[in-house]
């Protein structure tokens, strides 16, 4: 059982983290009005 | 302290000095793909696994890459040490490592933590040494210079976000830098006797006529990258004291200078990469600063000793030497000890925990800076640039001009990168030590009272999140709160710190090269080091000081007020 829950967990944090890549991508994304150059 | 202490560490200084350039070319020529003496081998493994060498990725797709590539080793890792009791290699039928654990350590050596609540010549199978734990210390390692390599690339171009090829980084960092060098670093352990076997553990008889089982292993070959990757995960559980490890004065320079031979190479790299060797020196230089300080306070205060044992004539000759190896003294411990927390290798040579309140405090700003001073390989680097931006955005403030960082515009989403990577790292240190001081499970762990105790405490969250994984000793890290904590503390310090600091190589990558004007903050000279080393310690230090006034500085007043813990 509980190594169920810890490949859960394994899986759920690299899930976040992923997730964490396209969020930091949009914040980057927020700036368009800003100079790019 | 001694002449011959001193002499010591400045010819360890003097060496790391004399290695940063040609250590720097050489990782150069590796990621620029101008290393092809094995490329028969690099073309078999593209082909082998689907890889097209030629494609430039995208910073989401490299970040991407990463985190898979990390997902699966380390789900493996996990199943391989639940079942090592089914697979070979395992003539002591070890069996199979506690679920809390297997996941701490499959987390931890993915993580280039190295973190270890066994040990591991009583828990591990030669199979988990070998295949499991060994391929963490290669594939972290390389990850990690990739990721540093993707960053220096973003600052470097123009590229619509385009910031290199992760799989290729990792075949190249792995095949032509740390294969080759573990090998040769392995044979010289060898040659000076450190032992490479698979022989079972021999049974020996003391001079007081008791028995002792003597842990056989292959050795050499474990301890060689564990140095050289920043890893520090130890075959023995005494780690580089062990004589079988670590058995001559050369096998303990060897240790500590490899730590650094690739965190300084990449400095020079670095500078080649962004052609501007003048800052590449600038970072080293930063970074020297620091190791100086840190060595020269770790020193004096383990050679000043514990002024009770003075006060009462039973003082050690020479400082302080409890939970230290003869072998090495004084000098070589508090050099090993300030080198090992600087890089984010954790392999120790004596007992952080045994240290006098402020020689233990060394260790832990060390990790606490963010493991930059050189640090981890690729996080060392990585870590410094991402303050380096930093400090030319303050400066940008003061000047009131638009800060640029070698050519590239800094604005607010750099900013909210840099701050992501400075921020998550106390964060998870502070809340979960803040949180084992409070809960029950987090105290039953605890053996030491007092500023002690917190220290313990404070030095294990520190050390998991900064992907150091040396321990202080005195908690027993081994319980369901500690190891699933520790395991997702090594995962959060890496992971969580690389994505935005992709993100900021990205970023940089789709801005247009400005040329440099009279507003533009110089990052060559020495004004541009003082205020880095300005940031980092207000950034640093000044986030953990009242957690460490609480721990080893009160524990350093009560100390000389005649109180220990």
């Amino acid at each position: 059982m509980l190594d169920i829950i810890y490949i859960a967990v394994t899986v759920a944090f690299f899930a976040l983290m992923l997730a964490y890549v396209r969020g930091c991508e949009r914040l980057g994304r927020d700036e368009t009005g800003e100079e790019r150059s | 302290m001694t002449a011959n202490g001193w002499l010591q560490i400045l010819v360890f200084s003097l060496a790391v000095l004399a290695i940063t350039k040609p250590a720097g070319l050489y990782i150069l020529r590796v990621y620029d793909g101008s290393m092809r003496w094995l490329a028969p081998v690099e073309r078999l493994i593209y082909r082998v696994c689907g890889i097209d060498p030629d494609e430039d990725q995208h910073w989401t797709r490299y970040a991407a890459g990463l985190l898979l590539f990390s997902a699966v080793s380390m789900l493996v890792t996990y199943v391989a040490l639940r079942l090592q009791n089914h697979l070979p290699l395992n003539p002591f039928a070890r069996g199979p490592v506690v679920d809390r654990q297997a996941f701490e350590t499959a987390a931890s050596f993915t993580a280039n933590t190295n973190w270890q609540s066994y040990s591991g010549e009583t828990t591990m199978s030669y199979f988990s040494q070998m295949t499991q734990l060994a391929f963490h210390n290669f594939a972290s390692a390389a990850v990690g210079v990739a990721a540093a390599v993707a960053l220096a690339r973003g600052i470097a171009r123009r590229s619509d976000g385009r910031i290199g090829n992760f799989w290729t980084d990792l075949v190249r960092g792995t095949l032509y830098l740390f294969l080759p060098a573990s090998f040769i670093l392995a044979l010289l352990f060898v040659q000076q006797g450190t032992i490479q076997n698979f022989a079972h553990h021999v049974t020996a008889t003391t001079v007081e006529g008791a028995k002792q089982v003597l842990a056989m292993g292959p050795v050499a070959s474990q301890s060689a990258i564990k140095q050289l990757g920043t890893n520090g995960g130890g075959f023995f559980n005494a780690n580089a004291a062990h004589p079988f490890e670590s058995p001559t004065p050369w096998t303990n320079f060897l240790s500590m200078f490899t730590i650094f031979i690739v965190p300084a190479g990449l400095t020079y790299t670095y500078g080649r990469m962004v052609k501007n060797q003048k800052h590449g020196w600038a970072l080293w230089a930063a970074m020297f600063v620091l190791f100086a300080a840190g060595v020269t306070t770790a020193y004096w205060a383990e050679a000043r000793g514990n002024p009770i044992h003075v006060a009462r004539g039973v003082a050690a000759a020479g400082g302080n030497m409890e939970g230290k190896e003869v072998r090495f003294g004084i000098a070589n411990s508090a050099l090993y000890a300030t080198v090992t927390t600087d890089a984010s290798c954790g392999a120790v040579n004596s007992m952080h925990d045994s240290f006098t309140p402020l020689g233990g405090l060394v260790p832990l700003v060390n990790i606490q800076l963010g493991e930059l001073i050189f640090g981890g390989v690729g996080s060392g680097l990585y870590g410094m640039i991402v303050m380096a931006v930093l400090t030319v955005f303050i400066a940008g403030l003061m000047v009131g001009r638009t800060p640029e960082y070698l050519g590239k515009k800094i604005q607010s989403r750099e900013v909210r990168m840099a701050m992501l990577y400075v921020l998550i790292f106390p964060a998870y240190i502070l809340i979960l030590t803040a949180a084992s001081v409070l809960l029950p499970a987090g105290l039953t762990g605890l053996n030491n009272a007092g500023p002690h105790g917190l220290s313990e405490i404070l030095y294990a969250f520190t050390s998991v999140t900064g992907n150091n994984g040396s321990a202080f000793a005195g908690l027993t890290g081994s319980s369901y709160w500690y190891n699933t904590t520790l395991g997702l503390g090594t995962l959060f310090g890496r992971f969580a710190m690389m994505v935005p600091m992709l993100a900021l190589g990205g970023f940089l990558a789709e801005r247009k090269a400005v040329p440099e004007s009279l507003g533009t903050f110089p990052v060559t000279t020495p004004l541009f080091v003082v205020l880095l080393l300005g940031v980092i310690l207000i950034v640093g230090a000044l986030t953990f000081f009242p957690a460490l006034s609480l721990g080893p500085i009160v524990e350093h007043l009560l100390m000389n007020a005649g109180r220990v813990f």
